[in-house]
């Protein structure tokens, strides 16, 4: 029996950039393929400038790739357009930055939803805010749901970004150096926690970090080294 | 969570880097309502005004020099009154209610033309309106006694006049024939009044005028009966004013609810019988009627209320005894004539039971429609008698023509100053030629003549006025009559004025000097016969020489049959005159002058739209500065933004929310925006009352705003400042959100390699080609300009500001194309070792589209309000010229009074005793006046019918005065003037006039016509055909005298001289002095010339000081320029501080490098704007405002670099290394 399409597949992807100046093309990444099926988790690790969070970027259709394709649940991602794409970051992958991106105007609650706002899907809308609470809660935020970004500690602006990306129940979590700009303490609770939503969420989750016991409590670990993965 | 509560939270998070946004946007939408306001306000002062000087009038009669009774309003509120007997009310329908008689419902008052002066003779005043006024004039029912007159402000102020102090005020008595007739008195014309001041009257109703303008009129008010007494017309009036009727509509439910809910107290009524009556009776609400509706109204009433006094008509039985020895019966006849002499065409159709055709067949000889019986019966004479359908009811009548005749000569023999009457039988047999005449005994014997003997008669043409043509024609001898009876009729002869109350000869004032000696026989005759006619002929005969515009008979008769009596037939014939003749047709024309008036106000120059125009530069520099500093905010939220397209928003999406920030700042703004445009329009209208004065002429401002009008302000205000909004973020969130979420700004230095090496080098490629096309074009631009300039200079064309225009706006073309090939060869440059000053110059190049942007704003905003100055007018350009705005002409005169000479003729001349010496090399362009709405600059309103200036063609195309500015379709240039004398298929009148005031003033353009009214209440058209440019003529359209005096043959003598004079100056005063009594006031053409022009040079000057305060705006924006360019280079200023710069030197680098920006546009600017008001700067009179320009310029450089060291100092505030940290 062969094997479940993977969730995401990523074959020969290339990137690289020539100098305005003329001096030549610096190749960021090559020939980049992978495939992880659902509910798998992945650390990318590598040194920096290695490209990890283009490859990232690439992945959740931040950036496009030179070359090579990338394909989400089977769907050339390539062949869409900005708005599909954006429709695609919204409803089918999260995103977790390392500086968290909070809109500082908005509460906790508020900024959980904000992902909401993008969709006109009504039956996203309507349970939205029950599944905003029930995460929050989850991740031990419940009762800091009216609190602004500026009011909270780093470790708990974390968890609020992780539960932003999860409010649209996306297949694929990605987070770019979530706990680097965490204390210790911090980044162990964030990474138990992330193991937990990969887990309990069933979501597939790629995890672009330096942090060793990070990457090791991953199911997978790729390095990526002068633009290759290995 | 929804959209909006991410909206509200990011204005409030935001908040203070919104506020910038905030009051720029609050800044455009105060300027913006501001000007709307300025419009209301001056449509609302005009409207005040309007309705200030109609002194409650709705709907008027204003008859000029026709007088009728004084008691017409007393017959007219009797007839509109329900509650009197006489009422006519139930005739007449929209039925009305009106006011009563203490003022509510009109007034009547008898307005002369005067000037007046102080008794000390410290000050005089011409052209003031002497008005006779009943005591319901006032609201406050003054009653002027005898001796005493009541002076408005304006007057008192020109006088300096104060209660108690005496002065004379002159005026012409009103003279019963024309004074342009022959037969009129040249004495006596004018009546000294010597008057104290009691009171100077409020502006209501003391700046009453009939005339729509800005000026406010020199008013001096007395009792009607006074000034009736002192004119010699005592009990008549011109000016009748009615208004403040109402009308009523079925209450509707509503009406009865609020009646039900407010007024039950008031009739004492039980609850539940009044709620009864509110809700179960039919009830009538008042409402004020249109003026439409009172004119409808009054004229059906004004029918039946006018009598034959009011039309200045009499009629009188005559009882012609018979001589005894004759044995002729006694002729019993009732006659029909005028106190004006002359009967009119119309009454003369009237009268006969003739069509009425105003110009057509006057031979008093029955008309088609005339029955041939005499139709008599005993119809009342009572004025109040309901008439009947207009009467066909004709009667024998016969007309008559008396006429003054110089000489009645017969070979040797002649008779001096005789009448002659024209006339039909029995005064001359039926049968009689018209080359035939009966003379009377004395006269036979006088000049020995018998039938078949050949006189001549020598009489001066009727309205040949003081020209005196005189003509000769020869009659024969059809017989002898015996001066009885018929024949020795003295009322034959009408009541000429200075004539027929003379007791001799010599105490006649004919209106022209006697020059035939008058024998002693002839003295005996005027003693014994008075003007009994010498000679009858026929009445075709004495029509074709004595027919003149004021009428073709003196009289109309009719012989009284034996079966009836006189007084029945006098009542008949003025009955059926009456019921045949329109009011209008003897003068009584009511007008809606209310509806007139708020017209002119409400279509008046729009001074919203003006000071639009004027503000957008203003408007221009808040917006831009507002979406400026919004774009700003909004880059500062670069993260936020990559945030949400992370997160899946599209960019549309964020644009959309960012936009609707937007439209919350800009509806914000707006609302403070209205606040501040109150204050801006209170500040513009102080403007316009001190410093732009000009502008609107003498009517004060005062500030008035619709509730709709600051609605719509802020609607737009918002509109605008969105759509700017909209404008400048169509750009943003292009960047993608991974460059975003990093930082914010591409950094340039690398592209992704999809691009070829093909298209970078044609990337390249074409941008080396438009360097060198800017180049290529600045230095054509700079080419052509210097070409016009030489132009201009080679061919003597210094003055011409379209030219210079030109250049100036190609050097800016060429000098902002230099800036930009310049900021290229900056980036380009480089040196081993940078100052810091090569560096500035060269960061001014990195955003080269940013600098240029400032260098492009700064450089049209300085070019366009200074070489806006290029258009001002100069009235002293080519002032001699004949095609100059003054026609070449040293003065204009104008006089209160006609003056009916001829003043380039000696003897015109000698009337003012004026020496023929002093006024060598002076000419008079004479015109007469039909006074109108002032359609100049000076008027705000939109004038409806503007004053009519009759002159002789020919005389002004002989001098080829004037400039064309255009003539209308199908009329031909090379006739010029001549065009007034042509007449028109459709019977419009041809007119010219300025073509500043056609466009502006009357709102109308070559070819179209307006509608006038003539003296007989017919409506004609004056169609515009020419346009003369920027001239003295403003305000007046211009008319052939010719069709002047057909449409308006009562308007005596000329009231408007344009002269040529030497160019000394010596006979102004003399000629002011001799001619003071008609209120003779000379203005040089220039001076007036420059009064019209101050509106548009004011309105430049308007342009130039808000263009200024714009610009000065606009500078600002050149700190948010340097805000912006130093917060996204902090990491690179730095570095500086981190290699050993100073602080100050760094901060002084970024001053430098954007005072070069300043100074680059500021003098490209300048300098184009210099050559384009060259033409203004070099005129003699040099009125350009080089001081109040420089300050505006000097102020926005100032401006500029402190907005540019305050925004480097801001910028580079803090720890500016830990920027190299974060990094």
């Amino acid at each position: 029996m062969p094997d479940a399409l993977p969730v995401l597949r990523l074959t020969n992807v290339s990137k690289r950039y020539s100098s305005t100046d003329g001096g030549g093309e610096l190749v960021v990444l090559q020939g980049i393929s992978l495939d992880l099926q659902g509910g798998e988790s992945a650390a990318i690790v590598g040194p920096s400038g290695s490209g990890k969070s283009t490859l990232l970027n690439i992945i959740g259709t931040l950036d496009r790739p030179s070359s090579g394709q990338v394909l989400l649940d089977n769907e050339d991602l390539s062949r869409l357009d900005d708005n599909q794409l954006a429709a695609v970051r919204n409803r089918r992958i999260g995103f977790i930055f390392q500086g968290h991106h909070l809109l500082p105007q908005c509460t906790v609650l508020e900024n959980v939803l904000v992902p909401v706002l993008a969709t006109k899907d009504a039956s996203l809308r309507n349970g939205a805010e029950a599944r905003a609470r029930r995460l929050l809660d989850r991740v031990g935020l419940g009762a800091r749901l009216t609190h602004r970004p500026g009011q909270l500690s780093g470790g708990e602006r974390q968890r609020v970004a992780d539960v932003r990306a999860l409010i649209n129940q996306p297949k694929l979590l990605l987070a770019d150096e979530p706990t680097g700009a965490l204390d210790r303490a911090s980044a162990e609770k964030l990474s138990d926690l992330l193991v937990e939503l990969n887990r309990e969420e069933g979501v597939t989750l790629i995890v672009v970090t330096h942090a060793p016991h990070l990457a090791r409590r991953m199911k997978r670990v790729f390095e990526l080294r002068d633009g290759k993965l290995e | 969570m929804t959209t909006w509560t991410l909206i509200l939270r990011s204005l409030r998070f935001h908040v203070r880097s919104h506020l910038g946004a905030l009051l720029g946007a609050a800044v455009g939408s105060a300027v913006l309502v501001g000007a709307l306001v300025v419009g209301d306000s001056v449509r609302g002062s005009l409207r005040e005004r309007a309705l200030e000087r109609l002194a409650g009038a709705d709907v008027s009669i204003n008859s000029g020099d026709r007088f009728f009774d004084s008691s017409l309003l007393e017959r007219t509120w009797q007839s509109v009154n329900p509650a009197s007997n006489a009422g006519q009310s139930g005739q007449i329908s929209p039925e009305l209610i009106w006011g009563g008689l203490d003022g509510k419902f009109g007034w009547v008052g008898l307005m002369l033309p005067a000037t007046a002066a102080r008794q000390d003779g410290e000050a005089r005043a011409n052209r003031i309106n002497l008005i006779g006024v009943s005591t319901n004039f006032f609201p406050s029912r003054i009653a002027i006694e005898p001796g005493s007159v009541w002076l408005n402000a304006s007057l008192a102020s020109q006088l300096h006049a104060k209660v108690g102090d005496a002065l004379v005020l002159r005026t012409h008595k009103p003279s019963a024939l024309s004074r342009d007739a022959v037969i009129t008195p040249r004495d006596d014309q004018s009546v000294a009044l010597r008057l104290k001041v009691a009171g100077i009257a409020p502006d209501a109703p003391g700046n009453f005028s009939m005339v729509g303008g800005q000026m406010l009129p020199l008013n001096a008010f007395m009792g009607l009966e006074q000034l009736g007494t002192a004119a010699g017309i005592v009990g008549r009036a011109n000016l009748l004013t009615v208004g403040g009727a109402y009308t009523t509509r079925p209450g509707s439910f509503f009406d009865r609810v609020i009646l039900w809910l407010t007024s039950p107290r008031l009739t004492g009524l039980p609850r539940s019988r009044f709620r009864d009556a509110v809700f179960r009776s039919s009830l009538a609400i008042a409402v004020p009627a249109s003026s439409a509706q009172q004119l409808t109204n009054l004229e059906q009433h004004l029918k039946f209320t006018w009598s034959m006094r009011d039309a200045e008509l009499t009629t009188r039985t005559l009882r012609l005894d018979a001589s005894e020895k004759s044995g002729e019966p006694m002729h019993l006849l009732v006659e029909l004539n005028t106190s004006r002499i002359f009967l009119e065409a119309p009454v003369v159709a009237a009268a006969l039971g003739k069509e009425k055709n105003g110009t057509g067949d006057q031979t008093g000889s029955p008309g088609k429609l005339t029955p041939l019986t005499t139709a008599v019966s005993t119809v009342s004479s009572e004025p109040l008698v309901p008439l009947g359908p207009r009467a066909n009811v004709s009667t024998n009548g016969i007309g008559v023509l008396t006429y003054l005749v110089n000489l009645i000569r017969a070979g040797e023999r002649a008779a001096p100053y005789s009448m002659v009457t024209a006339t039909g039988a029995p005064w001359v047999p039926a049968d009689m030629t018209d080359d035939e005449i009966l003379v009377n005994e004395w006269l036979a014997e006088d000049l020995k003549v018998r039938v078949g003997d050949r006189v001549e008669l020598s009489y001066y043409l009727a309205d040949s006025g003081s020209q005196l043509i005189e003509r000769t024609n020869s009659f024969r001898v059809r017989g002898v009559v015996p001066l009885k009876g018929l024949h020795a009729d003295r009322t034959l002869m009408p009541e000429f004025p200075g004539i027929a109350k003379a007791e001799s000869t010599h105490d006649w004032d004919a209106g022209f000097k006697l020059t035939h000696k008058i024998r002693d026989q002839d003295e005996t005759y005027w003693k014994q016969h008075r003007g009994t006619p010498k000679a009858f002929i026929t009445l075709a005969a004495g029509q074709k020489m004595w027919s003149n515009r004021f009428g073709n008979l003196t009289a109309i008769r009719w012989l009284v049959p034996t079966n009836t009596s006189p007084e029945s037939l006098r009542a008949s014939i003025e009955s059926n005159t009456r019921a045949n003749l329109d009011p209008e047709d003897v003068g009584l024309k009511l007008e809606p002058v209310r509806e007139r008036a708020l017209a002119a106000a409400n279509q008046g120059q729009d001074f919203g739209q003006l000071f639009l125009g004027f503000s957008f530069f203003l408007i221009g520099a808040a917006l831009i500065l507002m979406a400026m500093l919004f774009q700003f905010g909004v880059e500062q939220r670069a993260s936020e933004i990559g945030t949400l397209l992370a997160l899946g928003f599209q960019p549309s999406q964020v644009r959309r929310l960012l936009l609707a920030e937007g439209v919350v700042l800009s509806a914000l703004g707006a609302v403070l925006g209205v606040a501040g445009g109150i204050a801006y329009a209170k500040g513009m209208l102080w403007g316009l009352s001190t410093i732009w004065r000009n502008a609107v002429g003498a009517s004060p401002l005062r500030y008035h705003a619709e509730p709709m009008t600051l609605v719509i302000g802020a609607v737009a205000g918002t509109a605008v400042a969105a759509l700017v909004i909209w404008y400048g973020l169509r750009k943003q969130v292009r960047q993608p959100a991974r460059v975003l979420l990093a930082g914010g700004e591409v950094q340039g230095e690398m592209i992704e390699s999809s691009r070829s090496p093909a298209s970078e080098e044609s990337l390249r490629g074409s941008s080396f080609a438009a360097i060198g096309r800017a180049g290529r074009a600045g230095l054509l631009s700079i080419a052509v300009a210097l070409g016009l300039i030489s132009f201009a200079f080679a061919t003597s064309q210094t003055s011409n500001a379209g030219l210079f225009f030109g250049a100036g706006a190609l050097l800016l073309m060429g000098g902002l194309a230099f800036a930009s090939r310049f900021l290229r060869r900056l980036l380009r440059h480089a040196s081993v070792v940078p100052s810091l000053g090569d560096l500035a110059l060269r960061n001014a190049a990195r955003r080269r589209k940013r600098s240029l942007a400032v260098i492009a704003l700064l450089a049209c905003g300085s070019f366009l309000i200074t070489s806006i100055g290029a258009f001002r007018l100069d009235s002293d350009k080519d002032a001699l010229k004949r095609s100059s705005g003054t026609g070449g002409f040293r003065y204009i005169g104008e006089s209160s009074l006609p003056v009916v000479v001829n003043l380039n003729t000696k003897s015109g001349r000698e009337e003012f005793g004026l020496d023929e010496k002093d006024l060598t090399g002076v000419n008079f362009v004479q015109m007469r006046v039909r006074d109108g709405d002032d359609a100049s600059c000076l008027n705000l309103n939109r004038a409806q019918r503007p004053r009519l200036l009759g002159v002789e063609p020919a005389e002004l195309q002989r001098l080829t005065a004037f400039s064309f500015a255009g003539f209308a379709k199908g009329f031909e240039r090379s006739q010029s003037w001549g065009l007034l004398a042509e007449s028109h298929l459709d019977g419009a009148i041809p007119a010219i006039g300025d073509a500043a005031s056609i466009q502006w003033a009357l709102g109308k353009k070559l070819g179209d016509t307006l509608d006038y009214t003539d003296k007989r209440g017919r409506e004609f058209k004056v169609r515009i055909v020419g346009a003369v440019a920027n001239s003295i003529l403003q305000g007046n359209l211009i008319i052939s005298e010719d069709a002047f005096k057909e449409r308006f043959p009562s308007e005596s003598g000329y009231r408007m001289f344009l002269i040529d004079a030497p160019s000394n100056d010596t006979f102004a005063p003399g000629l002011t002095r001799a001619m003071q009594d008609v209120g003779f006031e000379l203005t040089p053409a220039t001076a007036r010339l420059a009064a019209l022009n101050a509106v548009q040079n004011t309105y430049l000057n308007t342009f130039q000081v808000l263009g200024g305060l714009g610009l000065l705006l606009g500078s600002a924006g050149l700190g948010v320029v340097v805000l912006r360019n130093v917060l996204e280079r902090r990491s690179e200023l730095a570095v500086l501080l981190a290699v050993g710069f100073r602080r100050r030197a760094v901060q002084r680098m970024v001053v430098t490098e954007h005072g070069a920006l300043l100074l680059i546009g500021l003098g490209v600017g300048v300098a184009a704007a210099l050559v384009a008001v060259l033409p203004a700067l070099i005129s003699p009179r040099g009125e350009f405002p080089l001081v109040s320009l420089a300050l505006t310029l000097g102020g926005v450089l100032a401006s500029g670099a402190v907005w540019t060291w305050i925004a480097a100092a801001l910028a580079m505030r803090g720890k500016l290394i830990e920027a190299l940290r974060s990094e």
